[in-house]
């Protein structure tokens, strides 16, 4: 029982939550509306903390996704506003967002740097660069092309009854299908198995044969390459490119893993767990803004409430 | 009458029996030599003398008087102090301070340290050994291991309150000395001897405790075998006493003779641990690499591994060079590895069996792209898992709700995944239970009769006796030397340990 509801006691709280804004919001919240809604806007996050996944799989963690999205977000900006096709910004920006997980990697896994220091420092030498690349501006309006903005804004239409038409949003749909191919990668393939050995084992992994110090390298490279996704898909939502508009992302897309990781028994990350992290900071957001609560006042929340998940689920630890 | 008492002394470690109605007792002023093979139970009379281990059962006296020892403050108070084969040393703090770590320092105004008396007190103490090339106030990192030890024997001349030291307690302290830093702290043993107090000395080296010691007690399978006087008695009774038991005839048998063909050349190898190691080993031969604790047994599996770079010398495995040094160039090359420490090099304990069994033929595993097939992940396991035997509620199962036996199992399951050419062993039957070890001996001689070449280290000489073809000899990071086992007794081959 008691290891039941450790288990699921974070999924029992997302409910809670969902049913407590369902209580005071009778009219606006759970509507189909409102979940699109929902799912627009916690998309950017979403692909962050999925890729976020990989890393923290094998234990480690990357501060520098935020600065990163920043980072991704101005490359394409800089290459549209210099008459570049839509293409060729977006595919700079992701190669950005690889070349720099891969510098990650390299420092933490060749070089033998703690994650923590390693990401602190590029999270600053992205965001400098980001600063430096952009001159400390914002790249907007007519520098941004309509098909990459447009992007945000357009859906697939769905008809329910011939009559209501709702849109599910690009964005939505793209945090979808990074999900499923994260969970594919991380669940179903040999790559992902052994990510999760490094994470249950380094020493163990390695005297099995298995490239630790490759695997590392790779798995920071794609958490840099989803960082440069959800700074695109940012850049694309707000039809602009800033060097600082990324960087709530990172803590965001931490605490969601760690959320996440409050769901299994092992405390390892899981991709759908983090699913459920992810939806949790974006309702609680969600919700708190139509109940217009104080923007400091919801901050103060979602980290009592972060806390609280992780609390008791290390509390349950202590007692096996 | 003597000091200190101890008796019915019995410990085991989740069913595993480490002591079984030991007895020790040391005479003021005596130098007390404690020894017994690896596992006989040694470190655990000491950490329960420590205070850090609590005894099962124990009835210990102090000048006839009956005392407990709950804890390590329990245990200083008594007067016993520690000097551990891995010395307990702040390396970036001065040597006053790690002199007088623990203590109050002095103070002036009541709340800044005083230096100069600090400096003072540990000069004071370092004197008392008559040690005076050693400056307090350098970090204690810049010293040598044996000015380290020196210090570590100072800071228990300072006692804090009102119990003074009356047992010195020394585990293996000469390891990591030189000759002449050894020849430094026998003086030192003597003058604390002197002084009154008794000295318990923990030593697998013969000749060192036939010079220093007066009386010796020999620990075997947890139990105290005798208590002799050093004068009465010679290195041969005493390394008889520490084997004693006749070799069980409790391994299968050798099934067929070994091949014609090598199958691993090592020539003049050296790593960062080992030099001078040369062998070969032929299809369904087993080597046995023995030696004193840390002599470089595992140092020479880790080279064969590829984890410890080779500087010199080379190796070849069915005539051809291995090319790429490490552990994954390895394992594709049909070499599988026993690591020595189970549960923190060998297995991933939350994971479950099946992940920890295929953990190295994930890619035989796969479809095409790395896709994982479970029905073959499935099956691959649940065939190895039968062929070692393995006890568990199935393979789903997380590894670390498995006995130590089992987990072996797993490891063995794992290892034997790939119809392994050469076998790296690194004390295979470590922590297992006697079961479990006849079937873990069984799965070696099979692979080994199926053409496999096997070498392993054990500590337990028994057993090296009853597995292998030959046995390697180690010494201090050199082959010593390669001898036949045909009529050895664990008492001819720990005399080969000692110079």
């Amino acid at each position: 029982m008691i290891s039941l509801f450790k288990r699921y006691g974070t999924l029992v709280g997302f409910i809670a939550i969902v049913a407590f804004f369902w209580f005071n919001l009778p009219d606006t919240f759970m509507t189909a509306r409102n979940w699109l809604n929902i799912s627009q806007q916690i998309s950017m996050l979403a692909v962050v903390a999925f890729t976020m996944t990989f890393v923290m799989v094998m234990g480690d963690f990357d501060l520098s996704v935020g600065s990163m999205a920043s980072l991704s977000g101005i490359t394409a900006a800089l290459l549209f506003s210099q008459g570049y096709p839509v293409a060729a910004g977006v595919a700079a920006a992701l190669a950005m967002g690889i070349l720099g997980g891969f510098f990650n990697g390299f420092l933490v896994s060749i070089l033998g740097i703690l994650p923590f220091v390693a990401t602190l420092g590029t999270l600053t030498m992205f965001s400098g660069l980001a600063f430096w690349l952009s001159d400390g501006k914002t790249i907007f309006g007519r520098d941004i092309p309509k098909t990459f903005s447009g992007f945000a804004r357009g859906g697939v239409d769905i008809e329910l009854a011939g009559t209501l038409a709702l849109k599910i949003p690009y964005l939505s749909i793209l945090a979808l299908l990074v999900l499923a191919a994260v969970w594919l990668v991380l669940e179903q393939t040999s790559f992902g198995r052994r990510l999760y050995a490094i994470g249950g084992n380094y020493e163990a992994a390695r005297l099995a044969g298995v490239k630790v110090r490759r695997l590392r390298m790779a798995a920071f490279a794609l958490t840099g390459f989803g960082a440069a996704i959800g700074g695109l898909m940012y850049a694309s939502r707000v039809a602009s490119a800033n060097p600082t508009q990324g960087s709530g992302l990172m803590l965001d897309a931490i605490a969601a893993v760690f959320l996440g990781m409050t769901m299994s028994e092992e405390g390892e990350p899981r991709v759908l767990a983090t699913l459920v992290g992810v939806l949790i900071l974006g309702v609680l957001d969600n919700g708190l803004t139509q109940m217009s609560v104080d923007s400091y006042i919801r901050e103060i929340l979602v980290g009592a409430i972060i806390l609280t998940a992780v609390a008791s689920s290390s509390v349950g630890k202590f007692r096996r | 009458m003597s000091f200190l008492e101890v008796a019915h002394v019995s410990k085991s470690y989740s069913g595993a029996i480490a002591l079984k109605d030991a007895h020790l007792d040391i005479a003021p002023g005596e130098v007390h030599a404690l020894m017994g093979e690896n596992g006989a139970g040694k470190s655990t009379i000491i950490k329960i003398l420590a205070g850090v281990t609590a005894a099962d059962n124990m009835a210990a006296t102090i000048d006839g008087k009956p005392v407990t020892i709950t804890d390590a403050q329990e245990s200083y108070r008594h007067g016993l102090r520690f000097i551990h084969q891995e010395l307990n040393i702040v390396p970036h703090l001065s040597v006053a301070e790690n002199i007088m770590l623990g203590l109050p320092y002095p103070r002036r105004y009541g709340a800044l340290v005083d230096w100069r008396e600090l400096n003072a007190l540990a000069r004071a103490a370092l004197d008392k050994l008559q040690v005076s090339h050693i400056d307090t106030r350098v970090k204690a990192a810049r010293l040598s291991t044996g000015d380290q030890m020196l210090m570590k024997i100072a800071a228990t001349l300072i006692s804090a309150g009102d119990s003074p030291a009356r047992l010195y307690v020394m585990d293996e302290p000469t390891a990591a000395l030189t000759g002449a830093e050894s020849r430094k702290l026998f003086q030192v043993i003597d003058e604390l001897k002197q002084s009154g107090a008794s000295i318990l000395y923990v030593s697998h080296r013969m000749n060192e405790v036939m010079e220093i010691c007066d009386r010796v007690t020999v620990f075997r399978d947890g139990q105290t075998i005798a208590t002799r006087n050093l004068s009465d008695t010679d290195k041969n009774e005493v390394i008889h006493l520490m084997t004693g038991r006749d070799v069980k005839d409790s391994y299968p048998p050798r099934r067929a003779t070994k091949g014609e063909d090598v199958l691993l050349d090592a020539k003049a190898l050296r790593t960062r641990q080992v030099r001078d190691v040369g062998f070969q080993v032929n299809r369904g031969e087993i080597l046995g690499i023995a030696g004193l604790a840390d002599a470089g047994q595992s140092a020479v599996l880790l080279a064969l591994l590829g984890v410890d770079r080779v500087q010199a010398g080379h190796v070849t495995i069915h005539g051809s060079p291995i090319a790429a040094q490490n552990p994954s160039a390895a394992w594709r090359n049909h070499v599988a590895y026993i690591p020595r420490e189970r549960r923190r090099e060998g297995l991933m304990l939350q994971r479950r069996i099946v992940d920890n069994i295929n953990l190295p033929h994930l890619q035989k595993l796969s479809f095409a792209a790395g896709f994982l097939s479970r029905r073959r992940e499935r099956r691959f396991a649940d065939a190895l898992g039968k062929k070692v035997r393995l006890k568990s509620g199935g393979m789903n199962q997380a590894c670390y709700q498995l006995s130590g036996g089992n987990q072996q199992k797993v490891v063995f399951a794992r290892a034997l995944g790939d119809a392994p050419e050469l076998l790296l062993l690194d004390e295979p039957t470590r922590g297992v239970d006697v079961g479990a070890k006849f079937d873990i001996y069984t799965l070696i001689r099979e692979r080994s009769a199926e053409g496999a070449a096997v070498v392993m280290t054990s500590s337990d000489l028994p057993e090296l006796i009853g597995m292998c073809d030959r046995i390697l000899i180690m010494r201090e990071g050199a082959q010593h030397s390669i001898i036949e086992t045909d009529g050895l007794s664990p008492a001819d081959l720990l005399a080969k340990f000692y110079d």
